[in-house]
């Protein structure tokens, strides 16, 4: 059986007070685009770091391609291109300079190594930069580079921390472009974001983390699915009060300016239902709209509910 | 090449084009220093100290100063580089790569040792515009060198890693090296202490290495020059192993 991109059995890392790492379970497979969900301090980063041989976990294990990540080290990260959240480039040396040693540390002869910085850098649009440093480029050039540096030794899998922080909505899709491209050659990438629709956008899975633990992974369409909609339904003749509806997944019904607002989980399935059910209490509906849940708002749900849960065990 | 030729090679060259790329951070220095101690201690008082161990006092002085400018180069090239890629944490391009361990630690103390023997190449033009300067044996000043930055870049390795701040540099080179080289007997030679002061001069590790590059030089010494070899080569050996551990461990440079 091939071994997944990426696997994480019972990870756990603790600094201090702070368990950033709680018992983390997962597993990425080969060529999928993967998304990485949390709020801030969930513990994404220091998994990626885990990884990458920065950061030691306390116990559990992490393997890429079947390699074990502390074991192995020399097998695992040559076969990871990493695009960190925090500006950590040379600062010594021209961009082109920068990315040759890069490759050049994955055991890239230098001829090759020069040519692909080259490559790179027109990939990611800043080649007339080549000879320039870093600290001299604006911002979204500087995302820009990371994701060069990332791409510069072909690697199998991208593990790329909010690439797109900061950046404006032209970079953004410009350098989601890229990262679809190396997807789509078969590249397995790893993304942790906070513009919940770059996920939706790009990711096959998603995992929401939260506290240093897996919340849940399901495609972004079936996280959605799982969310509570909103259906507005527009009466001919407008009740004083909001009508009681016993209909199975409706969990709330409010009169507002649009119309009748009901809250439902599964709003298609439960459409049909709720407008059986106020005809039958001699309602006439005159439109109907439903809205479905963004994944923004199941994230923001579960990873309040994990805390609600924590709470309430505590 | 081979993919850990490859990436040797690869760091060592990034290291070292970062120290030439910048001679009036790093070679200039040393220049106007030794240009100065020759102009003071050699010229002007040296020559009214008269001869020391048969050679004039500039001669005498040459060797220290070159052990001076080869160890401190050595090893502020190695906790720089290391502390500073700590800092703006862009080490972690070499330390998340598949390159082992053994050579980084390799990259990073070959490199810092180049540095110090273009040092005192350095210093030796420097003197020859003031002075002759003699060579006795060439193998032993060639060896001594060699052993003594390769030392130093070592322990610049474990002085990087350890740093947490830019002050932590300062303190290991001016507070910890530079005394321990003014008291191994560059300026003086030991014959002039009294029995105690001498004594305790011994143990200073500085002594064994001026005395070995001086007898490199102009063939005088006042320790066996083998013993003082074996001895820097073994603490050489102990450091490095210490460098590869740190590594290995992640001190440092993983939480």
């Amino acid at each position: 059986m091939t071994d997944p991109a990426i696997r994480a059995s019972g990870l756990r890392k603790r600094y201090g007070d702070v368990q950033a790492l709680d018992g983390l379970e997962l597993s990425v497979d080969r060529g999928e685009f993967f998304g990485l969900l949390g709020p801030n301090g969930a513990g994404k980063t220091t998994f990626i770091n885990t990884l990458v041989g920065l950061v030691h976990s306390d116990q559990g294990t992490a393997e890429v391609f079947g390699f074990d990540v502390e074991d192995d080290y020399r097998e695992v990260r040559d076969r990871i291109g990493l695009a960190p959240q925090e500006f950590n480039v040379d600062r010594f040396f021209p961009i082109i300079e920068v990315l040759e040693h890069k490759a050049g540390y994955h055991g890239i002869p230098r001829d090759e190594a020069r040519e692909r910085a080259e490559e790179a850098l027109k990939t990611v649009g800043i080649w007339d930069k080549r000879d320039t440093r870093f600290d001299w480029l604006s911002g979204g050039m500087k995302r820009r580079l990371m994701l060069a540096r990332a791409l510069v030794s072909d690697p199998d899998l991208l593990i790329l921390d909010e690439p797109t922080a900061g950046v404006d909505v032209q970079l953004r899709h410009d350098l989601w472009d890229i990262i679809n491209r190396m997807n789509d050659a078969g590249t397995t990438i790893l993304l942790t974001t906070h513009y919940i629709e770059e996920a939706e956008r790009l990711c096959d899975r998603v995992a929401i983390m939260d506290d240093g633990r897996k919340v849940e992974v399901a495609t972004p369409d079936d996280l959605m699915a799982r969310g509570t909609d909103t259906i507005v339904l527009e009466l001919a003749d407008p009740p004083r009060t909001a009508p009681r509806l016993d209909v199975d997944g409706v969990t709330d019904v409010e009169l507002t300016d649009e119309g009748l607002s009901v809250t439902a989980m599964g709003g298609s399935q439960t459409a049909p239902a709720i407008m059986r059910e106020l005809e039958a209490q001699g309602h006439t509906v005159a439109s109907l709209d439903i809205r479905r849940a963004s994944l923004e708002e199941v994230f923001v749900d579960m990873t309040r509910d994990e805390r609600d849960y924590a709470e309430v065990s505590a | 090449m081979n993919p850990n030729a490859t990436q040797l090679v690869t760091l060592v060259r990034r290291e070292v084009l970062r120290f030439v790329r910048r001679p009036y951070n790093t070679f200039l220095p040393p220049i106007i220093t030794n240009a100065l101690y020759f102009s003071v201690f050699g010229v002007i008082l040296g020559s009214r100290i008269g001869s020391i161990a048969g050679v004039s006092y500039i001669q005498f002085v040459l060797p220290g100063l070159v052990v001076l400018g080869a160890i401190s180069d050595s090893f502020e090239n190695a906790s720089f580089t290391i502390f500073h890629g700590r800092w703006n944490e862009y080490i972690q391009a070499v330390t998340t790569s598949p390159m082992s361990n053994r050579s980084m630690v390799s990259a990073y103390v070959t490199a810092s040792a180049l540095r110090g023997v273009i040092t005192s190449l350095l210093i030796i033009g420097v003197g020859l515009v003031f002075t002759s300067v003699p060579v006795s044996h060439p193998g032993y000043l060639v060896a001594f060198v060699l052993v003594i930055t390769t030392l130093f870049g070592g322990l610049g390795v474990v002085g990087g890693l350890w740093a947490s701040d830019f002050d932590y540099l300062t303190v290991m080179n001016q507070f910890i090296l530079r005394p321990l080289v003014f008291f191994g007997a560059v300026f003086y030679s030991l014959d002039v202490l009294p029995p105690l002061w001498r004594s305790v001069s011994l143990l200073n590790p500085m002594v064994y290495m001026v005395n070995g590059v001086r007898y490199g030089m102009i063939g005088v010494t006042e320790i066996d020059p083998n013993t003082s070899l074996a001895v820097l080569t073994g603490v050489t050996v102990v450091v490095l192993s210490i460098d590869f551990a740190l590594f290995k461990r992640g001190y440092g440079l993983t939480e």
